[in-house]
């Protein structure tokens, strides 16, 4: 069934970028909270420097992809597509 | 316009009047129907209080619907013929002063929004769009014929009721759920390291972002289908003939009662979807509205909109797959499923009865009046049932009782509030 082939295949492509942002994202805003959260074993100290700049990236990228994913709203909303030329995001007509 | 008999451009704008007050009205259900998608989980986790997450939604869905600067005519061209590709109605519809079309639009419209009030009245989450559909679908078999149904389209792409409708509710849930579990897995893992995942405000945050992403994405895509509903029955009626534009008083009206629909809160399904299927904690809570907000935003962009109801169910679900240890109540995700394979038959038949009813009356004003009445009557027979077993701001979150179904316990007085709601 052709309609069924067509639609295995969206889905497909669907699932595979949905799991890179719908669960990498979640993870990558988890790794940023242990980051900050672990402390050396019994003591009070905050995180270690190394760490916090590893927690703060982490929160920066996941704001960063969901500053796209606002953008892409907003385009849908006004007739445009969002378009990745050379890992840039610029606005196209649909 | 003027070559119309006057008589019939008369009775074209009294159904058209009706056309729109109903439809705002589907607007409505649709928004309090769908509050629970983005809103459930925080509700539950106490990331957020009832009303502060009710109100945020429905600023955002009303930021979004009015985001809809390009609204696509042609919504109900993926499941039935009254339209061309522009949009315009077909002129073959329009002999009788577009009355004949109106018709069958206020029949459906009538048909989905009862199936959207049944739903909410047993608490169980549905696709508002698929109960527009089965409306649309069911009134233009007996008004137009099956031929009058776009059941698969040309299959040169993606197209029609099983292309649009059926398959993508079969995928939505098994893509977003595996989404959602996966990543809670992930969140699980990586934060083992720490002390009480469940309580670091951190996956709070996390999760009132993610919800807040799929409730502004809720809105310029649900406001739109109505704003595209009314604008083909004025364009039928005569009274616009642009096929670019909605007009902005149609956007206008079609936000404001999406947003308060959205703050009304549909609690019972707000209950079903944060209690009834999974305990949910902060990080599962955020892995769901993420895995929710990347499917419905990339199935979009790519061009086969999941239902958000769909997606947010199977994202919940798949949230409580993920975590170690968690509970699934696979009884009520089995109801739900129910309700979503008859949902386009049942919406369908409601249409269907609408329209044999406004038709067997002459098709005219008396007609269109007469099922609208149904309607009204029908709405306040199932909000007069609801009061019998009320859910609200105060009980959304008690326990889950296994024993009776979505709002069905008695005096919920004694049970012990939810500590995280001050």
């Amino acid at each position: 069934m052709h309609t069924l082939a067509l639609e295995l295949q969206a889905i497909w492509r669907i699932l595979l970028i949905s799991l890179l942002l719908g669960a990498g994202l979640p993870a990558l805003f988890a790794l940023g909270i242990r980051a900050l959260a672990l402390t050396p074993e019994g003591s009070d100290s905050p995180a270690s420097p190394g760490a916090r700049v590893l927690g703060y990236t982490c929160f920066a990228v996941v704001v960063l992809v969901v500053l796209l994913g606002i953008a892409l709203i907003v385009a849908s909303g006004f007739g445009q597509k969002l378009e990745f030329s050379g890992g840039l995001p610029s606005f196209q007509p649909k | 316009m003027s070559r119309r008999n006057s008589g019939a451009v008369t009775t074209a704008t009294v159904i058209l009047l009706l056309v729109v007050v109903v439809a705002l009205a589907f607007d409505f259900t649709n928004g309090f129907h769908d509050t629970a998608n983005a809103m459930a989980t925080s509700i539950a986790t106490g990331a957020l209080t009832p009303r502060t997450a009710v109100a945020l939604s429905a600023v955002l869905n009303l930021i979004g619907a009015f985001l809809s600067v390009e609204v696509a005519l042609t919504v109900t061209n993926a499941v039935v013929k009254i339209q061309d590709a522009s949009g315009a109605p077909r002129p073959e519809l329009l002999t009788d002063g577009g009355s004949g079309l109106l018709l069958i639009v206020l029949a459906g419209l009538i048909g989905g929004i009862v199936w959207n009030l049944l739903t909410w009245l047993l608490g169980l989450p549905s696709s508002s769009s698929h109960a527009l559909f089965g409306g649309l679908i069911g009134a233009t078999v007996v008004g137009l014929g099956f031929g009058g149904v776009n059941w698969n389209g040309d299959g040169s792409k993606i197209d029609g009721v099983v292309g649009k409708v059926m398959l993508p509710a079969v995928m939505a849930p098994l893509v977003a759920g595996l989404v959602a579990a996966v990543g809670t897995w992930l969140v699980y893992r990586i934060a083992r390291g720490i002390s009480g995942p469940d309580t670091n405000p951190g996956f709070r945050w996390g999760q009132i972002g993610s919800a807040s992403l799929v409730s502004l994405a809720h809105g310029t895509n649900d406001a739109q289908k109505t704003m595209g509903v009314i604008t083909l029955a004025l364009i039928a009626s005569g009274h616009w003939s642009d096929t670019e534009n909605v007009p902005f008083w149609v956007k206008a009206v079609c936000a404001v009662a999406i947003a308060l629909g959205t703050y009304l809160g549909g609690w019972r399904i707000i209950r079903t979807l944060g209690k009834g299927l999974v305990e949910i904690a902060p990080p599962q809570g955020m892995s769901a509205e993420g895995s929710s907000a990347a499917v419905i935003l990339v199935s979009s962009h790519m061009g086969l909109a999941l239902s958000t109801t769909h997606v947010a169910t199977g994202s919940i679900l798949g949230s409580g797959v993920g975590k170690p240890g968690a509970e699934v109540r696979w009884r009520v995700a089995g109801r739900m499923m129910a309700a979503w394979l008859i949902t386009i038959p049942a919406a369908g038949l409601v249409g269907a009865l609408m329209w044999v009813i406004g038709d067997l009356l002459g098709g005219g004003t008396l007609g269109a009046v007469t099922i609208t009445l149904l309607l009204v009557v029908a709405t306040v027979a199932m909000w007069l049932r609801s009061r019998r077993e009320p859910v609200n701001p105060d009980n959304v979150n008690d326990e889950w009782d296994p024993q009776s179904e979505p709002g069905s316990s008695g005096d919920r007085s004694d049970s012990p509030a939810s500590p995280t709601l001050a």
